[in-house]
């Protein structure tokens, strides 16, 4: 469903705070159809990017495009574009009917149109019908969620917009949410984009995320990309725990750092000669080796602390040179493991590694 | 660090005291007016209505009412419009001089009403307007107006600005804003202020001594009476004055009630 | 949005500021050029002398000033040692009793203030309500306690007290119990709670409480006249006698002029030291 054509491109976007800059001359484009998700933590600019795609913030400078229009100029009431936002902004002297027909009240679509409109909505949303006359203030918080986002779709927006509405929920709903907003996306087929600070949730619903950090992308790219081929330590540390390995290239032909030297070349990429890098290996590619197994590379190290993380175990170990490891298993591979203090052999294999350039 | 029940009630009867000592003027006052003696001594040897008689007959009081009422209804209808605008630039707009505006309402509230008054007379003097009541409906709104736009303010604090971000990003233009969304959220403080400032005209003398010129609200005709030459007819009217201004509270709560019985039936439903 | 709001920022303000300008503003331009006219003229078009201000002095009225500005700070502080225990019941002892209270105290303050301090009057006038029941009930009666200086104090707590104790609630309710709590776990006692987190949190509250009681009965003239028996003339009766049975327009704005800096002063800086915001409970 997703089609290569951009239906958004931002172009040199700058937005300045007095004599803050929050956005310094942003580049994007977004696909038409797709779920794409802007992460990044707070004071990254996600949520001044937010503001000026959905018109409730001026640029200072650049160009936003709505398929073949410039829109940065354009007010929010007149861009066909909608947002959920974090508070959901319900309005609590209406019922849940009128809060969806509220954007085709302003329309002025008839009144028997609306109502078939919004209860169709209901439906679209699992919400049972005779939420209609429901006050706000009796729906539960998933309910909520619900209504916020028929709302938006009553509105058919181009692009509908998301402001971290799931923030406030706890984690079971949370999960829920994030599947039935995947496959909300899915059903409609419009284009998505959505802002979070936390990469879990990007992962789970996303075609593309981009990372974002003060003020420009990092990384724009689907979830595997983001995940197992981060382009620097910022990316690889915002998706939980990673192992980094500081490189040098003395001559073009070993990686080599303090505990480990790796020939180039077995890695997916190599340095020049006299570069710096990271190794970067994630903790579930990391194996206790028995004396018979024969992994790639090898580590000596000295078991610090297990922590019971539900599914999985994670340990901590020390490196003779001093690094900390870190190192996850299955649950049910927790026995490979020696006694803490004990002395173990790690080992991974060249393939799940991955080299990052110029740290 | 929950207070101990002896703290607790120690606190409890010192609240009941003072709620005692502020209404008890109120009570001699009550008991003054049913008093037949027209040189007033307690304890009270014979009780009588023909105060209030006389003055349920009197065209000086019927003109005193009339003349209260119109002010205070004015001062309320102007003060309220005042207020709901007054309040959006007290406390959701993000304009520059946001701050120094707060400030500047806080301004007539310090102000001393007597000076205020006086002020004002000279100021209607020297631009040639005979003051009347009309004048007095000026001066009470310079000192209401602003105390409704605290009222209305603390309201407009209380809602979120992203209900009002949300009707627009749906295409709503600002007047649809105000109407559909921003009126009725401030509507209970709108009340208030409305309660507040008919209360708070129907009672002020230091304003309206200056200027109302020849009109006399009740408050000014009973000052002057407590200050020379007594009549028996103050504590009549205070208690009158009073009244109606329970009444109206009651009446206000009533709805208020009866409105919120009316929205949960039809919730229920 | 920003320069939305800047012009919706604007408009909106628009009608209040016209008021102010035609019911404030003008008015007191009128009295600063009428203070530095000559004696006793009704009109602004005269050579201005400032003779006005030296009889300020030279007539003694300066006295009134004094016992204005002495009875309202003598007030301001037994308001705010009675208020603050009621205050803090308000805000972290009560429940529901806090709701009785305010409607009970807010409702005091819709009875024109001359009918509650007559009021008053029959309770402690010789043959009122108080005296007069003891002498019929003991034999023994007593004098009355109106027409002194004390009386006139006790007015200006009784009308004023509403100003001192809603500040002061709505200060103390913005001090967190956890703050007081911890220090308590860390050992504090009552009294350094009250020094070390209550006092400095609730700030805010106690500079609006004292600011509005001070400044208003700074310029009270009822007490002084109706429970006073003008045992002590104030600075605003000085005023109002000038205007009225003075006719001297000039020597009234003088006197204006010099009560309304002593108070503009005091209320901008009480006022620039709060942040409105805050106390009111903005979001966001």
């Amino acid at each position: 469903m997703v089609s290569s054509d951009p239906i958004l491109r931002l172009e040199g976007v700058v937005k300045k705070f007095g004599a803050f800059t929050a956005l310094h001359g942003v580049d994007l484009e977004i696909r038409e159809g797709e779920f794409f998700t802007i992460v990044g933590p707070s004071g990254s600019g996600k949520s001044t990017m937010i503001r000026l795609l959905v018109g409730m913030d001026e640029v200072t400078d650049g160009a936003i495009w709505l398929r073949d229009q410039r829109i940065e100029a354009m007010p929010a009431n007149l861009r066909p574009t909608c947002m959920v936002f974090q508070s959901l902004a319900l309005f609590p002297h209406m019922s849940v009917g009128q809060n969806i027909e509220f954007p085709l009240k302003l329309r002025k679509v008839a009144s028997s149109a609306r109502k078939e409109r919004a209860l169709e909505l209901l439906d679209l949303l699992r919400l049972p019908r005779d939420y209609y006359d429901k006050r706000i203030s009796q729906c539960s918080g998933g309910e909520k969620q619900r209504v916020a986002l028929a709302r938006a779709l009553a509105f058919d927006p181009e692009i509908l917009f998301f402001d971290e509405p799931l923030s406030a929920l706890d984690y079971r709903l949370r999960k829920t949410l994030e599947k039935e907003l995947k496959n909300l996306h899915q059903r409609t087929g419009k284009t998505f984009v959505y802002i979070t600070h936390s990469l879990e949730e990007a992962m789970v619903m996303s075609d593309r995320i981009a990372i974002m950090k003060a003020g420009h992308f990092e990384q724009i790219a689907v979830a595997d990309e983001i995940y197992g081929r981060p382009v620097s330590r910022f990316v690889a540390e915002f998706m939980g725990e990673v192992n980094l390995f500081e490189v040098t290239s003395r001559d073009g032909t070993t990686l080599e750092s303090p505990c480990l030297t790796v020939k180039s070349g077995t890695t997916n990429e190599s340095l020049p000669a006299g570069g710096n890098g990271l190794l970067m290996v994630r903790p579930e590619f990391i194996r206790f080796c028995g004396e018979d197994e024969s992994p790639d590379y090898r580590i000596k190290g000295r078991l610090l602390e297990e922590y019971a993380l539900g599914s999985r175990i994670q340990y901590e170990v020390e490196t003779e040179t001093g690094q900390i490891l870190t190192v996850e298993k299955l649950r049910q591979d927790r026995a490979s493991s020696g006694d803490i203090g004990s002395e173990v052999m790690l080992g991974f294999d060249a393939a799940r590694t991955h080299l990052i350039k110029d740290t | 660090m929950p207070a101990s029940r002896s703290t607790r009630i120690v606190l409890f009867v010192y609240g009941l005291l003072v709620i005692g000592l502020l209404y008890l003027p109120l009570v001699s006052v009550g008991f003054a007016s049913v008093s037949r003696a027209r040189y007033l001594s307690f304890p009270i040897k014979k009780y009588s209505s023909k105060w209030y008689a006389e003055a349920l007959a009197s065209g000086t009081v019927r003109d005193l009412l009339w003349t209260s009422l119109s002010v205070a209804v004015i001062v309320t209808i102007l003060s309220v419009i005042i207020a709901f605008f007054g309040a959006l630039a007290f406390a959701r707009y993000e304009w520059r001089y946001r701050t120094t505006f707060q400030k500047l309402i806080l301004l007539p509230i310090f102000f001393p009403q007597t000076v205020l008054g006086l002020a004002l007379l000279m100021w209607f003097n020297s631009l040639g307007v005979i003051p009347s009541w009309k004048t007095a409906v000026v001066a009470h709104l310079v000192w209401i107006a602003p105390i409704a736009t605290l009222i209305v303010a603390i309201r407009a604090y209380s809602f979120d600005p992203a209900l009002e971000e949300a009707a627009r990003d749906m295409g709503a233009s600002t007047p649809t804003i105000l109407k559909e969304i921003t009126l009725p959220l401030l509507m209970p403080g709108l009340i208030s202020a409305g309660l507040f400032a008919f209360l708070l005209s129907w009672g002020n003398f230091p304003l309206s001594l200056f200027a109302t010129g020849a009109d006399s609200t009740l408050p000014e005709w009973l000052y002057a009476k407590m200050v020379s030459g007594y009549s028996p007819l103050v504590p009549t009217l205070g208690i009158m004055s009073v009244v109606a201004s329970l009444f109206l509270i009651l009446a206000a709560f009533a709805i208020a009630w009866l409105v919120q019985t009316i929205r949960d039936s039809k919730a229920a439903q | 949005m920003q320069q939305l709001n800047q012009k919706l920022g604007y408009l909106s303000a628009l009608p209040m500021l016209a008021v102010f300008a035609i019911a404030l503003f003008a008015p007191l331009v009128v009295v600063v050029l009428f203070s530095i006219m000559p004696s006793k003229v009704f009109s602004l078009a005269n050579m201005p002398d400032f003779s006005a201000y030296s009889v300020f002095f030279s007539q003694g009225y300066y006295k009134s000033l004094i016992w204005s500005l002495g009875m309202a700070l003598a007030s301001t502080v037994i308001l705010l040692v009675i208020s603050w225990p009621l205050a803090y019941g308000m805000a972290k002892v009560f429940r529901k009793f806090t709701l009785v209270l305010t409607i009970a105290v807010v409702m005091s303050l819709f009875v024109s203030e001359n009918i509650r301090l007559f009021g008053w009057v029959l309770t402690l006038m010789k043959g009122g309500l108080i005296e007069g029941h003891i002498r019929a009930w003991t034999g023994v009666g007593f004098d009355s306690p109106l027409y002194g200086v004390p009386i006139i104090i006790f007015g200006l707590v009784y009308v004023y007290l509403p100003f001192m104790l809603f500040p002061l609630a709505q200060g103390i309710s913005m001090v967190p119990d956890d703050a007081r709590q911890a220090a308590a776990d860390l050992g504090a006692t009552r009294w350094q709670i009250f020094r070390q987190i209550d006092v400095p949190l609730a700030a805010p509250g106690i500079v609006v409480g004292c600011l509005l009681s001070f400044v208003l009965a700074a310029g009270a003239v009822a007490e002084s006249k109706i429970l006073g028996g003008q045992a002590v003339i104030t600075i605003t009766d000085d005023i109002e006698t000038a205007f009225t049975f003075g006719q001297d327009w000039p020597l009234g704005s003088s006197l204006s002029v010099i009560l309304i800096v002593i108070i503009g002063t005091l209320a901008l800086f009480g006022i620039s030291r709060v942040d409105l915001d805050q106390i009111m409970g903005r979001k966001r």
